[in-house]
C-alpha cells in the first residue's frame, strides 16, 4: 500500500469522527510516513510496519466511543484538562447523522402504504375471529332448538357437537395466527423506531 | 506473543518510555514494535488517548530533517498514574509468575 492509499483508506474507516479528528490523526501518520521515508525505508514497508489501517482505524473509533460514553472515568475528569474531547460528539459517540431523510421515509412509508397493510391483516383477523362466534353462536342455537324440536334432539346434540368441534379448531388456528400478528407487529414497530432515531 | 497480553500492558510501556524524555510518535512506534512486535500503527491510538485522558501533553519540534515532529510529553498526571500503574503491573506479574511456576517469587 502507498502512503496515499494507506491514508485514504485511514481516512474512510475514520469517517464518523469529525473533521478535525481524522485530520489529526492522519497527521500522526503523515508524520510517520515522512520520517520512515527520511530514514530510507520505501512507503511499502512502511504501510506494512504500521499494519492494516482498518484495524487502527477501528482502535480510535472504540477508544471515542468509550470516551463519550463516560466508560473510562479519567477520560471524563481529564476533559477539561486536555480540552481534546469533541463537543459535537453524540451520547453514542458517533458523529451526529442527519435523520430527515429518515424520519420522513418512516412516516410517509406507513402513512401511504403501511395503513392499508395492516388494515388487511387486522381486518382479515377479525374477519376469522368472526367465523369462530358463528360456530359457536350456531352450536347454542342448535343446542337452544332442542326445547322447540324435542323429536329431532339427538340430532340437534350431534350437530351442536361438530359446531363446537369446528369452533375450537378454528380458535386454536386463530389464536396463533395473532400471535404471529402480535410478534410481528412489534418487530415492525421496533424496526420503524430504530430507523426514526438512528437513520438506516 | 498473544495480542490480549500486550494491549493491557502498552499503556504502561509508553507511559514509562515518556518516563526519561520526551519522545515523537515514530520513535514511541519504533521502540515498541521492535521489542514487543505489535505494529507500529497501534502506538498512535494509544498516545491520543493518553493525551485525552491528561496524561500527556504534545509540543510540535522542528527537526533537521524532514517536518516538524509532535513529541509527547507526561504530565503531573501521567506521573502519577505510572507510577500506580507500575505498582500493579509487578504485583500482578509476580503473582502470574508464581502461578506458572515461573522465578518470580
Amino acid at each position: 500500500m502507498t502512503r496515499e492509499e494507506y491514508i485514504a483508506e485511514l481516512k474512510k474507516q475514520l469517517r464518523v469522527l469529525s473533521e478535525s479528528e481524522v485530520s489529526d490523526i492522519c497527521g500522526d501518520f503523515e508524520e510517520h510516513f515522512s520520517i520512515g521515508l527520511s530514514q530510507g525505508k520505501t512507503e511499502h514497508e512502511i504501510s506494512a510496519e504500521l499494519g492494516d489501517p482498518k484495524t487502527v482505524a477501528d482502535t480510535y473509533l472504540s477508544d471515542n466511543m468509550e470516551a463519550a460514553s463516560g466508560y473510562t472515568a479519567t477520560a471524563q475528569n481529564n476533559a477539561a484538562i486536555s480540552g481534546q474531547i469533541n463537543q459535537g460528539k453524540a451520547t453514542d459517540g458517533k458523529a451526529p447523522v442527519d435523520l430527515t431523510g429518515a424520519r420522513l421515509f418512516v412516516v410517509l412509508f406507513n402513512l401511504l402504504f403501511m395503513v392499508w397493510v395492516a388494515f388487511s391483516i387486522y381486518g382479515t383477523l377479525i374477519g376469522f375471529w368472526a367465523v369462530t362466534a358463528g360456530f359457536i353462536a350456531a352450536a347454542i342455537g342448535m343446542l337452544a332448538a332442542i326445547a322447540f324440536a324435542p323429536i329431532i334432539a339427538a340430532g340437534l346434540v350431534v350437530a351442536a357437537l361438530a359446531m363446537f368441534c369446528f369452533a375450537l379448531c378454528s380458535a386454536v388456528i386463530n389464536f396463533y395466527l395473532t400471535k404471529w400478528t402480535v410478534i410481528g407487529t412489534k418487530t415492525y414497530i421496533d424496526w420503524n423506531k430504530k430507523i426514526y432515531n438512528e437513520g438506516f | 506473543m498473544n495480542v490480549q497480553f500486550k494491549k493491557g500492558v502498552l499503556d504502561l510501556c509508553v507511559l514509562s518510555m515518556l518516563k526519561e524524555s520526551d519522545q515523537y510518535g515514530y520513535e514511541l512506534a519504533n521502540t515498541l514494535s521492535e521489542l514487543i512486535q505489535i505494529s507500529d500503527g497501534t502506538v498512535y491510538p494509544i498516545l491520543r488517548k493518553l493525551a485525552m485522558d491528561g496524561m500527556v501533553t504534545t509540543y510540535l519540534q522542528e527537526s533537521q530533517s524532514g517536518p516538524p515532529r509532535k513529541y509527547y510529553k507526561l504530565t503531573g498526571l501521567g506521573r502519577k498514574t505510572l507510577t500506580a500503574l507500575l505498582e500493579e503491573w509487578l504485583m500482578f506479574s509476580r503473582s502470574v509468575n508464581q502461578i506458572v511456576g515461573g522465578d518470580g517469587k
